[in-house]
């Protein structure tokens, strides 16, 4: 199961984008409290764990309003809360709330390491989806949690192989109103600088690779075949933006299917929770 | 013991008795005799053991069951029962002479194929004992000629059976590991299908075959049975998920091409992650624990004896200090040259109470560059597959490659860190079911010997696979050739070798009866003669010699079954075309990229790269959402 913005459920597919016509909320009749639930479970158990303020935009209410909603979760044994790190408390599901959603992940709080990394991502996503030409062109936003377990088993994968995993994909449907339609895009996130040469592997990687990630390794890049993912998305903070340019630069033919755009404003820890009343919008994320 | 006067000699009259009445006896039971004449013509045909014919006449129990079932129904006399094949007899000589001969044989079926098979099978366990013996036959050599025969009539057979679909799986419904068809069993249960139970490759295991026996496709056939049988155990909660780890320790492109049809192999057996060491995965040296990172370091460079045992005190010190540093220890490889500085020493114990540490760090100082130089070249040498990032836990199968052949002392480096890696592994988590599967092992074992590689195995509960191509390929001694193999508590798999007395020896002897003839003229032998009951090998030596592709004998406990191999078909490996460059740019695919284009991009230019024009224009979508591009 995936869900929209607008916490509109839609189905769930695991390949090509097969979801419906997304509606707003205000046109989905009844429910609003299950439906909201439902897609902040979702989100949540596909992105590790979700910040209260991004949950909250999430489910488009307030922090009050979405940290009682976690403890909803909380009593039913779906999900836990804590402060993990700096801004908000976290949210992350159990194993009753994943096998609730039906994500067949290993449930675990969001690493301390990549509490950054995953706000960030979170931050890429709802941006994206925030934006008018995502639910034009009926988006779907495949993330790495999803990715690593379709390579490995349900314990969470092959951590540690050289297989370079995107933080995320983005699926057009092939009959989508816009001009990239039938595209997957990789999506990376970039706080810090890597070494250029690091980049520029991870980058080929990317456009060089043929298979769904989990495909047998003989079909990872198969020569003659279309690259999978037409373009790499980089959304970079400020001191990884010069790296991954020089990096793209050094792609030779391959850079035009390197975009670099400046990570949301949102996408940083917060310093401390603060407002917990007030309702940030989505384009409080840019 | 001395073979008492046939009844040919000396009393032709009574022969002749005989003959006629055992003649009279078969043709009067003539569906009998020639049930049980088929019954020898086919086991010696699929060159069958009798117990097979035993089987297949206890399979027509039912028949006759339900035969005399029927007739009591329509009789209703015991006693007409008790009578039945006498009056099946009767009736069946009657139709005979009706000339309606499917009505006879219809008649006496029941009765007379469960008798002829197992007066076949009585049949065929004595010719099979007097050839044993030596005593069957026309000449002594018969015995030999018979045996070579039906080992060839075995083989036929068991290459049809591992032929027809679906004939032999890949494991049992017990979790027996299915291997191939039985070609002939000596001390082991009689059976059509060779299948070990999943205890067996939990234990210890000795493969040897030269090049080109079918030693790989065993090895693949018990590496994927393995994972099938304990992933569905797994799956059961009879155990924990299994870890394959195959040491492959010669290297080259064989060891690639062998590494990518085992993935595809483990693949179709359930085995979703298979990484291939150190070419598309890395596993970290710098996630042993501190005490043990520095045994194995210090292990992995070179020393001499003497005064120079002196110089690797000396670093081991100063290694100890690197890693057992107050801010923990290194990293990775960088991380760890870094700290081979004095400087960096220092500084690292200068805070808190490490007076001690910090005079070891200052009488050590004229030493420390010349260890970081040896330790930069050493780490540079390992490449970066120990540099991480991963560890064993991230796949369900690991097939690492050493470089045995090209690098030996590299490869020996490498194997050492990696058993290291592995042992750690194993005594930390202790949640997968292990199996180290090393080939040609000896060729690495300089740094850690291959015993020590078995003692280890032990102790942690791992299963251990050693295979080589040879005898002498197994260890580099002769005692730890036969440490080895005695050790092989899982069984010795032996496939064609130029050399296999040794191992064949271990499978022991078994008693059996040695008989001479008495020679009488030019190729005539008499049937008197002399016997004796001695001991004869369980293995033939010759045998192993002359076996063909794909056949191997199953050594265990003092037995031997002889296997027909099953292959596993992989799935189809990655289309081999032209080579090309790895990132297939639909420019480049197209052609369209023109030299402006890739001019543009060479020149460092940072404007628009090139070829952004032919994808379609996704950035209003990107601006919206992120703004444009930023500015370098």
């Amino acid at each position: 199961m995936s869900c929209w913005p607008g916490g509109r459920l839609v189905a769930w597919c695991d390949g090509d984008v097969t979801a419906a016509e997304p509606a707003t909320r205000r046109a989905r009749p009844g429910g609003r409290a299950a439906g909201r639930d439902i897609a902040g479970l979702l989100f949540t158990g596909e992105m590790y764990g979700v910040q209260l303020d991004q949950l909250a935009a999430v489910i488009g209410t307030s922090q009050r309003q979405a940290r009682a909603a976690v403890v909803r979760w909380q009593d039913r044994g779906w999900a836990r809360l804590e402060a993990l790190g700096p801004g908000p408390p976290w949210a992350w599901l159990t194993r009753a709330g994943l096998a609730a959603c039906g994500l067949p992940y290993r449930p675990a709080p969001p690493g301390l390491a990549r509490l950054a990394h995953i706000r960030a991502v979170t931050a890429v996503r709802l941006a994206l989806e925030s934006a008018g030409g995502y639910a034009l062109g009926r988006g779907y936003w495949r993330s790495e949690r999803r990715l690593r377990a379709r390579m490995g088993n349900a314990r969470g994968g092959r951590l540690g192989l050289r297989e370079h995993i995107p933080d995320a994909e983005v699926h057009w449907p092939d009959d989508a109103p816009v001009a990239w339609a039938g595209e997957i895009w990789a999506i990376e996130a970039e706080l810090t600088a890597k070494p250029v040469a690091r980049t520029v592997a991870i980058m080929r990687e990317l456009l060089s690779r043929t298979g769904d990630y989990g495909c047998p390794a003989a079909q990872v890049r198969v020569a003659g075949l279309a690259p999978r993912h037409l373009r790499v998305i980089y959304l970079c903070a400020p001191r990884a933006v010069s790296t991954v340019a020089r990096a793209r630069a050094a792609l030779g033919g391959d850079a035009g299917r390197v975009e670099i755009r400046s990570l949301p404003g949102a996408a940083a820890l917060p310093p401390a929770a603060s407002g917990a009343g007030a309702r940030p919008s989505r384009g409080q994320h840019r | 013991m001395t073979s008492r006067p046939g009844p040919r000699r000396g009393r032709p009259a009574a022969v002749a008795l005989i003959a006629a009445l055992m003649t009279g006896l078969a043709v009067a039971a003539a569906p009998v005799t020639l049930a049980a004449a088929a019954g020898v013509a086919l086991a010696w045909y699929r060159g069958w053991p009798p117990g097979r014919l035993y089987r297949a006449a206890a399979w027509c129990l039912p028949m006759v069951a339900a035969w005399l079932a029927a007739l009591a129904a329509s009789a209703g006399s015991p006693l007409r029962v008790a009578a039945a094949p006498y009056l099946a007899w009767i009736a069946m000589w009657q139709h005979g002479a009706a000339g309606d001969i499917p009505a006879a044989a219809a008649v006496i079926a029941p009765a007379a194929i469960p008798a002829g098979l197992l007066a076949a099978g009585i049949g065929w366990s004595v010719r099979l004992r007097s050839m044993a013996a030596g005593s069957g036959g026309r000449s002594p050599g018969s015995a030999a000629a018979f045996d070579r025969r039906q080992w060839r009539h075995q083989v036929r057979s068991a290459r049809a059976r591992i032929s027809a679909p679906g004939s032999v799986p890949l494991t049992t419904k017990n979790g027996s590991l299915v291997v191939g068809a039985v070609i002939r069993s000596v001390g082991h249960p009689a059976s059509a299908i060779a299948a070990i139970p999943y205890e067996r490759i939990r234990g210890h295991q000795v493969v040897i075959g030269a090049t080109g026996t079918g030693k790989t496709t065993l090895l693949l056939r018990l590496w994927a049975a393995f994972a099938a049988t304990a992933l569905r155990r797994h799956a059961a909660g009879a155990g924990r998920p299994p870890l394959l780890v195959v040491l492959d320790c010669k290297g080259g492109t064989d060891a690639r091409r062998l590494a990518d049809r085992t993935r595809r192999v483990l693949r179709q057996a359930g085995v979703r992650s298979t990484a291939i060491w150190p070419d598309e995965a890395s596993l970290s040296l710098w996630a042993l624990p501190p005490g043990r990172l520095v045994t194995t370091l210090v292990d992995l460079v070179e020393h001499g004896t003497g005064g120079a045992a002196y110089y690797s005190d000396v670093m081991e010190a100063v290694v100890s200090l690197a890693v057992g540093a107050p801010c923990g220890p290194p990293g990775g490889n960088a991380d760890f040259l870094a700290r081979l500085e004095p400087g960096w020493l220092e500084l690292a114990y200068a805070a808190g109470e490490h007076a001690a540490e910090l005079a070891l760090v200052r009488s050590a100082a004229g030493q420390v560059r010349d260890i970081a130089l040896r330790f930069r070249t050493l780490l540079r040498r390992l490449g970066d597959g120990l540099d991480g990032p991963g560890g064993f836990a991230d796949a369900d199968a690991w097939y690492c490659i050493l470089e045995g052949t090209a690098e030996v002392t590299v490869a020996e480096a490498q194997a050492r860190a990696l058993v290291d890696l592995l042992a750690s592994y194993a005594v930390d988590r202790g949640d997968r079911e292990i199996l180290v599967a090393v080939d040609e092992f000896s060729a690495v074992s300089r740094r850690l010997p291959i015993w020590q590689l078995y003692e280890r195995a032990r102790s942690l509960g791992l299963a251990l696979q050693v295979s080589a191509q040879s005898w002498h390929g197994l260890a580099a001694s002769r005692d730890e050739r036969y440490r080895i193999a005695a050790a092989a508590d899982g069984g010795i798999w032996l496939m064609r070798t130029a050399h296999p007395g040794p191992a064949a020896a271990l499978a022991g002897a078994r008693p059996g009866v040695a008989s001479s003839r008495m020679l009488l003229g030019r190729l005539r032998w008499s049937r008197r003669g002399t016997s004796l009951a001695r001991t004869r090998p369980v293995v033939d030596p010759d045998l192993i010699r002359s076996l063909d592709v794909g056949q191997a004998a199953y050594i265990h406990r003092g037995g031997v079954t002889y296997v027909q191999v099953k292959r596993l078909i992989a799935a189809p490996a990655a289309i081999a075309g032209a080579p090309r460059d790895i990132s297939p740019s639909p420019l480049a695919m197209t052609g369209a990229a023109s030299g402006q284009d890739r001019q543009d991009v060479q020149d460092g230019a940072g404007g628009r790269p090139a070829g952004r024009a032919r994808l379609p224009d996704a950035s209003a979508l990107l601006d919206e959402a992120f703004g444009p591009e930023p500015a370098r």
